[in-house]
């Protein structure tokens, strides 16, 4: 029997870094997964999807190259070959995942783990099993995609993970949810001539973030990209066969080569056999955990997609550094409040922080700043002058609570407006701090300066008369 | 046409009254029978309706004001009217009233409305607000109010000379959100220059704290002195959670009834030595009667048997019934017995005048209904002065057993337990039966041990006593 001080449980974006950091404060740690280094992230989720957005992007911004001076013909697509591009970054990237939890002493135990008690695991791999003791153990089994039981199963109806193992595209496809893993695979296949109709049950996609900032995204899905966007209903009777698949929306019978399904995320914690260890998960499937990712039993902690907070791998990996060290004798409070999301839609969006309709629902006042892209001078030389900033401060100190970014490279300049939170900045500060000229977070300056009422680059506020 | 809104007279006792909240705004329409305010007297908070229809044209007395019964203190009227020109600070409305006087020393109204507690907001808060220069304008929080009766209300106790600072010196001050009250001046007469904030700041190392620029300008705002915070920050920076725990751990005034009941429960516990005396009462017949008249129509409640029971013995026992200050006893005339209610912003005692006098169904209808209104917040300060003995029943809160503090002006109090059922001796043999815990508190300079004992057992013997019971109900 192997004996570690700290056994983690799944090596994505939330067990990895746990383990080289426990390993870096001297612990001796095991990591144990199921299928691949780098879990949902690495493998099936944020990098195989941007590898190919970037394709996608690229060619969309090839077919417009004559607005901007250029004479590009013939500009097409091979599919197999970027889809070959994707899992070539996928495994150089894995590799790289290996290396450093090699370089950092940690053993990797490939198989499924299960609780046998708080403190001994057991993980079996094809037949084979290996009994770990544990002096402490983090959770980081993540998320998996939905797959409800009223949609049949066939090869023409897959989900996220199923569509990335496609060699070819299909003609038309359906979407079945306009959540953000929706909204980016209907952007990118439209880009690359598929056609798409997206069905989404909620009056809007994305309902999460602000109402402008998601116009903005749809009238670009539509009218730009042509994604046909039915929301408010719901897709029935949904049937799949040789020719393609069917569903009624409302009246309408829609059809289509593949049905796309983006109904969100559910939690992983099948064999885990957690009653073992004295441990349940909660009416959502999810585990509960504490200010230091602490689940109820002592020694065990959980971080990432099973917490149940927002899935992000940024802040599953800073939940796992945290829980690491906690494992390991520090007592370090988890840093949740400022977490940014970035939606690799086009246009993208950025957004950290609160939002105006969470201020609205919490009842707190405040002010907004925006500025247009179509104003700034970058924006317009790189061809790119649409979507907006937007600030959302606090109404009396004018502290900066939340940025909401759409446009060109808003998933980048997010992350000044998260340090900017961060550090407690008003908007006065930030409008008084220089942003080089000309750059797109140029943007970020002129709407502290349209909060603060002093705009330079933007009509001033009207006065009353 | 515009008609006055007075502050209605509320009883015999009330010459003042407060201010809590206006209901209504300026311009909103108000029906005839509408609530337009709320206001607190020594007793309780009520509600005032409007006995006229129309709009609400001014509010003469804000929210926080005290003012004499029969002041005006609104105009309704239609929309437009002119609307006389009174302000409170000219008309006597604004003066303390003897009842408010005593409580001077420890309240007192400011511009936003809400009593400060002086003397502990002084040694608690990092940066009294209210000390800070006099001269300066706007940092005066409160100490000069336009109520021109309160001026002579308020002294600093601290420093009697004068504070002298430049403008400068001032504006350097606020914005490193630090107390310049602290600082030594070294121009003419003392007067604290810019330099000496500098060196102040430089020799206390401000420099070396790090504050995010928000919960700086958080401190200046709330008159937090960032100073006194080195060191004690969650973090390795003063960040906005560490300005606002700070600003929620501040004292907050007392609602009005609680630094009543504080008043006078300090008062009575400090000048009466209390002494206590518990008995057992088996209640399991009266619990019996109780289920067998609720089947027929009527809920009593164990309170009333207690009432009725409490006064008979008050009858044999005058002397419980009287009140004494160790130098001369006063007897009551009448047995009027309180009954005290837990309400969310406090405890309020309605009184069941002349309880001897009841039956036991009367006892019940009016308990019922003081109840009731104490909890709607309607009774009127009549309704809760002048008890002569209390009860406080804590029976619905599973209780063994608890000690109650004597009501001023009273000498006893009763606190009456849960009835809960158990294992007792009776005949020599074990029975199950419901035994209720009660005690007496006395105030041994007019009772001794004995006479509270007997007393007690007055009360158990008549509550126990089943053929009473069935004779009075």
């Amino acid at each position: 029997m192997a004996a570690f001080d700290l056994v983690v449980i799944g090596a994505g974006p939330g067990g990895y870094p746990a383990a080289i950091r426990a390993a870096q404060m001297g612990a001796s740690v095991a990591i144990v997964e199921k299928e691949e280094l780098g879990g949902t992230c690495l493998n099936w989720g944020c990098i195989p999807t941007k590898t190919l957005i970037a394709s996608s992007e690229l060619l969309e911004r090839i077919k417009s190259a004559e607005s901007m001076g250029l004479r590009v013909s013939g500009a097409s697509f091979d599919y197999a070959a970027m889809a070959d591009r994707k899992d070539q970054v996928v495994q150089k990237l894995r590799n790289g995942v290996k290396q450093l939890l090699k370089a950092n002493g940690v053993t990797v135990f490939q198989g499924c783990a299960s609780y046998q008690t708080r403190n001994r695991i057991q993980v079996e791999s094809n037949g084979a099993s290996a009994l770990l003791t544990a002096g402490k153990s983090i959770i980081a089994t993540g998320t998996a995609s939905a797959m409800p039981g009223f949609l049949p199963r066939h090869e023409r109806i897959v989900e996220s993970r199923g569509f990335l193992r496609l060699r070819a595209l299909p003609a038309t496809t359906l979407i079945l949810g306009g959540g953000i893993i929706g909204c980016e695979f209907a952007c990118m296949l439209a880009q690359l001539g598929v056609k798409v109709t997206m069905v989404e049950l909620l009056e809007d996609i994305i309902a999460t973030i602000d109402a402008d900032v998601r116009r903005e995204l749809r009238r670009h899905m539509e009218k730009d990209l042509g994604i046909r966007i039915l929301t408010g209903v719901t897709l029935e009777e949904i049937a799949a066969d040789d020719r393609g698949v069917r569903g009624r929306a409302g009246q309408e019978t829609l059809e289509a080569d593949l049905l796309l399904v983006a109904l969100g995320r559910r939690p992983v914690l099948d064999g885990l056999k957690l009653e073992n260890a004295g441990l349940a998960p909660n009416a959502r499937g999810f585990l509960d955990v504490d200010a230091y990712d602490r689940t109820r039993v002592a020694t065990v902690y959980a971080v990432g997609d099973i917490t149940g907070g927002p899935l992000l791998a940024h802040l599953a990996t800073s939940q796992g550094i945290v829980a690491a060290e906690n494992a390991c004798g520090s007592y370090l409070h988890k840093n949740e409040t400022v977490v940014p999301n970035c939606i690799f839609t086009t246009p993208e969006i950025g957004t950290v922080g609160l939002s105006e309709q969470e201020a609205q629902q919490q009842g707190r006042k405040i002010k907004t700043g925006k500025y247009l892209f179509g104003a700034l001078g970058k924006a317009l030389a790189i061809g790119e002058p649409h979507g907006f900033v937007k600030w959302v401060a606090d109404a009396e100190t004018d502290q900066l609570l939340g940025a909401h970014a759409v446009g060109p490279h808003a998933t980048d300049i997010i992350a000044e407006a998260g340090v900017a939170i961060r550090a407690e900045l008003t908007a006065s500060d930030l409008a008084h701090t220089i942003h080089a000229h000309p750059t797109l977070a140029e943007a970020w300056m002129e709407a502290a300066h349209a909060l603060i009422g002093e705009p330079i680059h933007s009509a001033p506020p009207r006065k009353p008369s | 046409m515009v008609k006055a809104v007075t502050m209605p007279k509320l009883g015999q006792s009330e010459e003042t009254v407060k201010i809590v909240k206006w209901r209504k705004q300026v311009g909103d329409a108000v029906a005839k029978g509408e609530i337009i305010l709320e206001i607190e007297t020594d007793k309780a908070v009520l509600e005032v309706e409007s006995f006229f229809a129309g709009t609400l044209l001014k509010v003469v007395a804000g929210e926080g004001v005290t003012v004499p019964v029969q002041t005006t203190v609104a105009f309704i009227g239609d929309p437009g009217e002119a609307v006389p020109d009174v302000a409170p600070s000219t008309t006597p409305a604004a003066t303390h009233g003897p009842k408010h006087e005593s409580m001077g020393p420890l309240t007192r109204p400011s511009p936003d409305g809400h009593p400060l507690p002086l003397e502990r907001e002084k040694g608690l808060s990092p940066l009294p607000a209210e000390r800070v220069v006099p001269s300066g304008g706007d940092r005066v929080r409160g100490s000069v109010t336009s109520q021109s009766s309160n001026e002579g209300s308020f002294q600093p106790s601290a420093s009697p000379e004068v504070f002298r600072i430049s403008p400068r010196a001032l504006k350097l001050a606020k914005e490193s959100a630090i107390d310049p009250t602290q600082i030594a001046g070294t121009g003419p007469g003392g007067r604290i220059v810019e330099r000496d904030v500098r060196d102040y700041l430089e020799a206390h190392g401000y420099n070396r704290l790090r504050i995010t620029p928000t919960a700086k300008k958080l401190a200046a705002r709330e008159g937090i002195d960032l100073l006194s915070l080195a060191g004690k920050a969650n973090g390795n920076q003063i960040t906005v959670a560490d300005i606002e725990r700070i600003v929620s751990e501040r004292p907050k005034p007392l609602a009005h009834i609680r630094q009543i009941i504080a008043r006078r429960l300090t008062e009575s516990y400090t000048h009466a030595p209390h002494f206590f005396v518990t008995v057992s009462a088996d209640i399991t017949e009266v619990e019996a009667l109780r289920a067998t008249l609720k089947a027929q129509g009527t809920a009593y409640t164990v309170s009333d048997f207690i009432v009725k029971a409490a006064a008979m013995a008050l009858e044999e026992f005058p002397i419980v019934n009287s009140v004494s200050d160790g130098e001369a006893v006063r007897a009551h005339s009448s047995i009027d017995l309180g009954l005290a209610v837990a309400l969310e912003q406090g405890l309020v005692v309605p009184v069941i005048r002349h309880a001897n006098e009841l039956t036991l169904a009367e006892i019940h209808l009016r308990a019922q209904d003081l109840t009731a209104r104490a909890r709607s917040g309607r009774l009127m300060p009549d309704e809760m002065t002048c008890s002569t003995f209390t009860i406080s029943n804590m029976g619905m809160l599973d209780v063994e057993n608890f000690t109650a503090i004597i009501n001023p002006g009273e000498s006893a109090i009763l606190a009456v337990s849960s009835g809960a059922k158990q294992p007792v001796v009776k005949n020599d043999q074990v029975v199950v039966r419901t035994m209720m815990k009660m005690t007496l508190s006395s105030d041994h300079r007019l009772i001794d041990g004995a006479l509270a004992a007997r007393f007690l057992n007055s009360i158990r013997k008549h509550f126990e006593e089943i053929s009473l019971w069935q004779r009075l109900t």
